[in-house]
């Protein structure tokens, strides 16, 4: 009978003691993996990638490329339109932008979100990939408290976290790219595959730039905006209701104004009116309006020249 | 004697494999970003965090994720500055691939980066960054912000 006994002590005793090594073994190689994220670009060809995948498809672009696309969106964006320079407003601008991103699904992006306004008195927004967001002159002059302003401009934060943009990008561009890139670990490229990369780089660019300011994303994408809108919007602590009263605004305003920009990339306002009610009323107990937030909107609309 | 020998043997097996799947690696995604000391974005800052950096994940609230870090710092940072990094701590043999992952590209900083933008710029000298690079700056300070939020009674900043 004693010896099973002395034979399970002892194997509980080597149970322990193989726990502690494999504990201190795990720590061990962790720490050193950790201890290693300095050394990119010598680290990634030996790291282990078992269970990863190559890259096909526009949930393949990373961060870092993200802002890349974006910042040249942007400076397409800014072919097309002059900056209106007014630095106290676009300061406010930033901080109501930055408020409802905050409380949004992405609110870490990888250089932060950043707003611009537009000086033309067409009504229109823009969200470039990365975080770069562009509102006109002419769609402020709509706004009538901070709550319409964040609505809008979660709508676009929408665009940015379910990255509408880059969804944009043909896929047979983003298959040529990826195969350009190769599996080297190389930071620097040679002159034959920077110019294959630019190539297709220029061309997801065109593909973006075409969707946002001349075809407009499908309906699908914009439903979806909007809903975001609603949700970033309530969780920051607006009155959501606020885009069903911009959207109103727009119902048969076929003005040259707001026909420019809105009219031509979005679905009819009645469409949106009544999917965001729906949304709104699915939220249950909203916040609502509130008067110190609608006093600093018009001071800082004030200054609208 | 050999079936205790064979249940201590398939514990030992059961216990590492337990041991070695628990520790998860995270790669940070975003420039720069912050480890903090509760899982809110407002409050003190433990360590300043940038992008590859890699972080051991404890565990996950409310789409915050608590991490250690490489120096042993231990906070939290949102899920949307970190991904998952497929990296595995076993050595395994890999097949020869033709084209890098997105992990791969993320930590070595290639694909669609600054040389590509200068190699575009170049093609396109009439399109101007002066704008782009004055809007990446518009940085609106985290002290500022909560005083945003807070003097607009939002996100239930007191």
């Amino acid at each position: 009978m004693s010896a099973p006994i002395t034979v399970w002590r002892a194997a509980l005793a080597l149970l322990v003691v193989c726990l502690l090594a494999a504990a201190c073994s795990v720590i061990q190689k962790g720490t050193d993996m950790l201890g290693s994220a300095g050394n990119t670009a010598g680290t990634v060809q030996t790291v282990k990638t078992a269970a990863d995948k190559v890259r096909s498809s526009f949930a393949d672009i990373t961060e870092e490329e993200e802002y890349y696309i974006g910042r040249s969106v942007a400076a397409m964006i800014l072919a097309r339109y002059p900056v209106y320079q007014n630095d106290a407003l676009t300061r406010y601008v930033n901080a109501v932008g930055n408020a409802v991103a905050l409380f949004s699904d992405r609110p870490e992006i990888y250089a932060g979100y950043h707003f611009l306004i537009l000086d033309t008195e067409e009504v229109n927004a823009l969200a470039a990939p990365g975080g770069m967001i562009f509102v006109t002159k002419g769609l402020l002059r709509r706004c009538k408290d901070e709550e319409t302003l964040a609505l809008i401009l979660a709508h676009e934060v929408g665009h940015v976290a379910a990255k509408h943009g880059l969804q944009a990008i043909k896929k047979s561009r983003l298959t040529d790219a990826f195969m350009y890139l190769g599996s080297q670990a190389v930071q620097h490229f040679g002159s034959e595959d920077l110019a294959k990369l630019t190539t297709a780089f220029e061309g997801a660019l065109n593909d973006i730039v075409e969707q946002l300011v001349v075809r407009g994303y499908d309906r699908a994408s914009e439903y979806e905006a909007d809903g975001l809108a609603v949700k970033f919007g309530a969780r920051t602590g607006y009155e959501p209701g606020a885009i069903v009263r911009f959207l109103k605004t727009m119902v048969g305003d076929t003005t040259n104004a707001a026909g420019k920009g809105w009219f031509k990339t979005h679905p009819s306002p009645e469409d949106r009116i009544d999917r965001a009610g729906r949304a709104i009323a699915a939220l249950g107990p909203a916040p609502k309006i509130d008067a110190a937030r609608t006093q600093r909107f018009v001071q800082s609309a004030a200054t609208l020249k | 004697m050999r079936k205790p020998r064979t249940a201590t043997v398939a514990l030992i097996a059961l216990a590492v494999g337990l041991a070695i799947g628990a520790a998860q690696i995270l790669v940070v995604k975003v420039q720069t970003t912050q480890l903090r000391n509760a899982p809110q974005f407002f409050g003190p800052a433990l360590a300043s965090l940038k992008a590859g950096d890699k972080l051991e994940k404890l565990g996950e609230a409310n789409g915050w994720v608590q991490v250690r870090t490489a120096a042993g710092v231990v906070g939290w940072i949102h899920s949307s500055a970190v991904g998952e990094s497929s990296t595995t701590l076993a050595s395994t043999g890999q097949p020869v691939r033709t084209q890098a992952t997105a992990n791969e590209v993320a930590l070595a900083g290639r694909g669609f980066n600054q040389q590509v933008e200068d190699s575009y710029k170049a093609k396109h000298a009439e399109l101007s960054f002066v704008w782009v690079d004055r809007m990446v700056q518009i940085k609106i300070a985290a002290a500022q912000l909560e005083d945003f939020l807070r003097r607009g009674h939002l996100g239930g900043v007191k």
